[in-house]
């Protein structure tokens, strides 16, 4: 009896499961509105943690007398693997906006499903957006096959690393600048046992850094790319004409992590390095942890970021300096790209004839006025030019609106749309201050020209280089990252053993695809 | 005569079904929800077999048959993988589970009011301590240059341990972590089992002479393991589930070794770059050995009696 | 009152006993283990709270944060959440998912735990196994995302919670408390001619109050912190709830441009992911005490000899 009734209900079942699936394969019909052409536009925000543009926000209205485009704004995730997942879970059901912001990686994998539209007659029709924003190297950021598949606006600006010490710790034990790495371990050294900041505590080290990685700054990743740089191995790969290659598979490689073992080894690099994240690096330094790194210009110097060292140490003094010299003479801070923030247009926006339209919208941005409305917000309301015609928050009525305030940043989440690392912006964005405890002049923009000025390894275009699976990926950080903790013994017999299981496990086809690649588009240097 | 069976039977179906008429009333919705919301979602799961291109739709990409699953089981880390992830599900389940269940109990028969109530109030606010505050703290008691555990051992003159980066420790370190944060939570499921006791069953254990073990032993557990059986078999279900989040947030390069789970292969693999296919295959397989282990179980707790899933 | 005798709890009854020895060490023991276990849990509770309060010129390691005096406390990290542009219309649409959510998922879980707890059900196994297969087999996110797609449910707070709606983990733990409700209520109703709806309703629903109400918590709460489906579901920006607004406050540091700016003004960022973390257990406090209450009432005493 049971059985009987059980393939009953369960034919039923599959009737109408058949049936519900045949539906759920319809297609969604594409309904055409008369009227304004609706733009959707997934961005990326500038300042994550404030909210969108209310509803109410000038700029819709603008956009919609002006251009006769009915804006549709939706803010990515604040995290790069969520914006992907939500990029490509879209694309999986052909649901891609209009208009999109995507990494490079991402985009790479959804231009072969047809996804997303060529953009390389858009640039002819915005001529004042592309002389700021698309020069050569941006027009081929985003080439696949053959055709640019992104408009590539400038990211944040090249070189705005260095490398900084305090020299107040410097200053109290007596010890000049270190200029070679030798000097370095000396001085590293000295700020881990000597009490650089006379405190009687032994509560500081030398050198500090989190595992910052990314395709063309492999394990150990960016805030150790000094002492990497100081063997001429810095980054994931070498683009010199007669070196290109991945760096992991020469042998300056090798020297390079004998050198960081020893730090490590000798515990003169503040040992929370493996498990730091990001901000737990930045509030580290904050508290005088450490008297060496590798720091961004507006994280180190910007007036929030600065004031709580300034609060916790008014003598402190941290200075820009120069890579130390390797053993041969090499020296670089670490390699740098230009960076770039890509906007797609999906395959769908343009069949149904929209790509002109998200010209002229992108047109617009580039002008005077779209640029100033959305780098700023409402003269007068969120912002003031002073007398040399740079924004600033000064004499406003609602201090809070102010392009800077938590009131006035939703109007500016579309900034870096606009933004091109022009004078007029890195003015505004890097003020010149007075820090409240030290009373000392401070400008990110200053410290930034000074970094700008070191020695770096020109990698123009290392960050399109191919990137390994994951598997290989892990194998390669992984194996490196026990080398140092000690779970693999560092010495040259086991380093050759584990080279050739990572060249045989993919590691050499990558390298050989990458220099391909790296010749195929013209990346090598001399 | 075979005839009057067949009429019999189908007699004694009609009047089944007649009597649980109303019975498919109820069911109506929860099953109408079950097909469009869990088996069309299982229907599309067929891109595990396919290449699958967005523009095609599902039926119109090309069928590639095993290739996803080969792609997994053929990953140079496959085997560790596995290993990894059935090291933390099954520790979570023989560690968490059986701590949760006394954490009921303690509070059931806990005696002073205050303290009851007190631990009954906080022990489930862990469980919303997301894991990157959790890393926080984990951090700032086990941080090699400066955790308190650290400090305590040097204090003693040993050398600090850099738990968070050591192989040994670090599967110690997701397995204690996952209780401190999600036993009360875990635990709040046994309570409400816990009420359902009828306490007549005290009053004739006291006459009989019981002590509070024995209580325990023949009428508390044996009241809530029903409720701990369809818990862990829900468990085994999903054994290949061992905690995306809180790994993802703890693990670091020097211990992917015992750190990388299936999950985060997947998500590494399949998620960030495209490969759905290879995403659904992985959770195919992980279901069949779920599956598997589920209705074996299950067989296994009906031959001792239990009150099973089926 | 003699010393050796006194009235102690027993389950949900006092009763006067004699306690021997094995019940005073059960009793120590017992006593024992919640005290470590209030330490263990205390700790991570108090450092969380601590940090959330945490000046931005501190120093120190999250423990040793522990110990500031409540006068040094700072309020900019509540200050700067609670005055973030959006957060009232996050915390809007969260309530209307949260309640939407656990009304749709008890209304569909009820019923279906109540029939799979009758035993003599035609096909019951069956059934047993349509809802297993689902929990077992997670064909993950694009499978699910395209079905939500052509529903037309994109931008529908609805994608949020009906696709979840039932919870097979839920639906059988409900089961097993249904199945565990004496028979003899459910027969005699039958007896006297009521049909399962009205069983369901008169019977069992005023004996399972501690259960519904702790499945409609598990809801609740997984509803209340869904982060992944209304990152995926949601484009449209007033639409979005409260976890998309603290996952945004918590990755906020993960981009790398823009770090001159930030929002919070003198918060420290710690201190601002530790104030979202008690935002996201609102519900949960206030809930849990309402729910404590069903908790320590005898559930079936009384209904059964009655």
């Amino acid at each position: 009896m049971k059985k009987h009734c059980t393939s009953r209900i369960g034919m039923a079942t599959v009737v109408l499961l058949l049936s519900l699936s045949l539906f759920a394969q319809g297609t969604k019909e594409e309904v055409k509105a008369a009227g304004p052409t609706s733009v959707e536009l997934w961005y990326g925000a500038a300042i994550t943690e404030a909210g969108p543009p209310p509803a109410d926000w000038v700029g819709f209205k603008v956009i919609k007398d002006k251009l006769n485009i009915d804006l549709k704004l939706t803010a990515l995730p604040s995290n790069e693997n969520d914006q992907d997942v939500k990029i490509q879970a879209a694309a999986a059901a052909n649901n891609l906006p209009d208009l999109f912001m995507v990494r490079r990686d991402v985009l790479s994998r959804l231009v072969p499903q047809g996804l997303v539209a060529p953009v390389d007659d858009l640039y002819a029709k915005m001529p004042v957006r592309t002389a700021d924003h698309y020069d050569a190297v941006s027009q081929n950021h985003a080439r696949i096959n053959g055709k640019s598949y992104g408009l590539a606006d400038p990211g944040s600006i090249n070189m705005n690393e260095g490398l900084l010490i305090r020299k107040d710790w410097l200053d109290n034990l007596g010890l000049a600048v270190p200029t070679t790495t030798d000097e370095l371990l000396a001085v590293m050294r000295a700020f881990t046992f000597n009490d650089p900041d006379k405190n009687g505590k032994n509560d500081t080290w030398g050198y500090g850094a989190f595992q910052e990685i990314n395709n063309f700054e492999a394990w150990p990743g960016r805030r150790l790319e000094p002492l990497f740089g100081a063997f001429g191995v810095d980054g994931t790969w070498s683009l010199k004409e007669s070196e290109a290659g991945l760096n992991v598979l020469k042998g300056e490689f090798y020297d390079a992590m004998v050198f960081l073992k020893k730090i490590v080894d000798e515990g003169i690099m503040d040992p929370n390095w493996l498990s730091y994240k990001k901000d737990d690096f930045r509030a580290a330094w904050k508290q005088g942890r450490f008297g060496i790194m590798r720091e961004q210009n507006a994280a180190f110097a910007a007036q929030a970021n600065y004031a709580p060292f300034d609060k916790n140490f008014p003598e402190g003094n941290w200075i820009v300096i120069d890579p130390p010299k390797g053993p041969t003479g090499k020296a670089s801070i670490g390699p740098y790209t230009a960076n770039y923030r890509i906007y797609a247009i999906s395959a769908k926006a343009a069949k149904e004839g929209k790509a002109d339209k998200i010209a002229a919208l992108l047109e617009w941005m580039a002008s005077d006025e779209g640029y100033y409305l959305l780098g700023w917000g409402v003269e007068g309301v969120n912002y003031t030019k002073d007398a040399d015609g740079i924004p600033v928050a000064k004499g406003l009525a609602d201090p809070n609106l102010a392009f800077s305030a938590p009131g006035g940043q939703t109007v500016t989440q579309l900034r870096n749309m606009v933004f091109y690392n022009g004078d007029i912006e890195l003015y505004a964005r890097y003020p010149l201050y007075v820090t409240e405890t030290s009373k000392k002049e401070m400008s990110a923009l200053t410290v930034m020209r000074e970094m700008q000025t070191k020695a770096w390894t020109a990698q123009i275009g290392s960050d399109t280089l191919p990137i390994p699976n994951a598997d290989l990926k892990r194998f390669y950080e992984q194996g490196l990252s026990e080398f140092i903790t000690g779970k693999r013994v560092l010495n040259p017999a086991n380093w050759a053993k584990w080279i050739d299981e990572f060249k045989k496990l993919g590691g050499q086809e990558w390298n050989d695809k990458g220099v391909a690649f790296a010749k195929e588009n013209n990346l090598l240097t001399r | 005569m075979a005839n009057s069976l067949e009429k019999k039977r189908s007699s004694q179906l009609v009047r089944d079904i007649r009597r649980h008429k109303s019975v498919y009333l109820l069911l109506l919705f929860p099953l109408t929800y079950y097909i469009l919301f869990r088996y069309v979602p299982i229907f599309n799961g067929q891109i595990a077999f396919r290449d699958f291109m967005a523009l095609d739709g599902i039926l119109g990409s090309k069928w590639i048959g095993l290739k996803h699953f080969k792609t997994f089981t053929h990953s140079y880390y496959f085997w560790e993988l596995l290993r990894n992830t059935l090291m933390y599900s099954v520790g979570k389940l023989l560690f968490s589970l059986p701590l949760a269940i006394i954490l009921a109990i303690t509070i059931y028969e806990c005696n002073k009011p205050f303290l009851r109530k007190i631990v009954q109030t906080l022990a489930y606010l862990p469980h919303f301590l997301s894991w990157v505050i959790m890393y926080g703290i984990l951090l700032a008691l086990l941080a090699p240059g400066d955790g308190i555990i650290n400090d305590v051992i040097k204090l003693f003159g040993g050398k600090p341990l850099d738990f968070l980066t050591n192989t040994d420790a670090f599967p110690w370190i997701v397995i204690l972590s996952d209780a401190w944060k999600e036993m009360g939570w875990s635990a709040i499921i046994f309570i409400a089992a816990l009420m359902g006791i009828d306490p007549s069953l005290f009053e004739a254990a006291l006459v009989e002479g019981a002590n509070s073990w024995q209580r325990v032993r023949y009428i508390t557990l044996p009241s809530i393991l029903p409720v701990i059986v369809i818990v862990v078999l829900l468990r085994l279900g999903t054994i290949l589930d061992a905690g995306f989040n809180q790994i993802f947030m703890l693990y670091s390069t020097p211990v992917l070794s015992v750190a990388d789970i299936i999950d985060t292969w997947v998500y590494r693999q399949g998620l960030l770059e495209f490969q759905f296919g290879l995403a659904t295959a992985v959770g195919l397989f992980k279901g069949f050995i779920g599956m598997f282990l589920i209705l074996g179980s299950n067989r296994l707790v009906r031959r001792f009696g239990g009150s099973s899933l089926f | 009152m003699k010393k050796t005798t006194g009235y102690r709890r027993v389950g949900n009854t006092s009763v006067a006993i004699k306690p021997t020895k094995a019940d005073h060490s059960f009793n120590f023991l017992v006593d024992f283990f919640l005290a470590v276990l209030l330490v263990i849990i205390a700790v991570p509770l108090w450092s969380t709270i601590t940090l959330s309060f945490r000046p931005n010129d501190y120093i120190g390691n999250n423990l040793q944060g522990m110990f500031l005096a409540p006068w040094n406390w700072s309020f900019a990290a509540y200050k700067a959440l609670l005055g973030n542009q959006g957060f009232i219309l996050a915390f809007k649409n969260s309530i209307l998912i949260l309640i939407g959510g656990v009304a749709t998922s008890l209304l569909l879980t009820i019923p279906l735990a109540y029939v799979l707890s009758i035993t003599t059900l035609p096909g019951r196994k069956f059934l047993n196994l349509l809802i297993v297969v689902p929990y077992v087999f997670n064909v993950g996110m694009i499978p699910s995302y395209l079905l939500v797609t052509h529903l037309g449910l994109i931008d529908h707070l609805a994608a949020i919670f009906l696709p979840g709606a039932i919870s097979t983990y839920n639906c059988l733990i409900m089961r097993s408390f249904f199945e565990g409700l004496p028979n003899e209520l459910k027969e005699s109703a039958r007896i006297d001619g009521a049909t399962e709806i009205q069983v369901l309703i008169r019977v069992i629903l005023p004996l399972s109050k501690a259960i519904i109400m702790t499945i409609g918590l598990f809801y609740g709460v997984s509803f209340w912190n869904d982060f992944f489906h209304a990152m995926l579901y949601l484009n449209d920006n007033s639409l979005q709830p409260l976890p998309i607004l603290l996952r945004n406050i918590l990755m906020a540091s993960g981009m790398n441009e823009y770090v001159e700016v930030n929002a919070f003004g003198d918060a420290p960022i710690a201190a601002i992911k530790a104030a979202s973390v008690f935002m996201s257990a609102i519900p949960m406090v206030i809930a849990y005490p309402f729910i404590q209450k069903y908790f320590t009432k005898g559930t079936l005493l009384g209904s059964v000899k009655g």
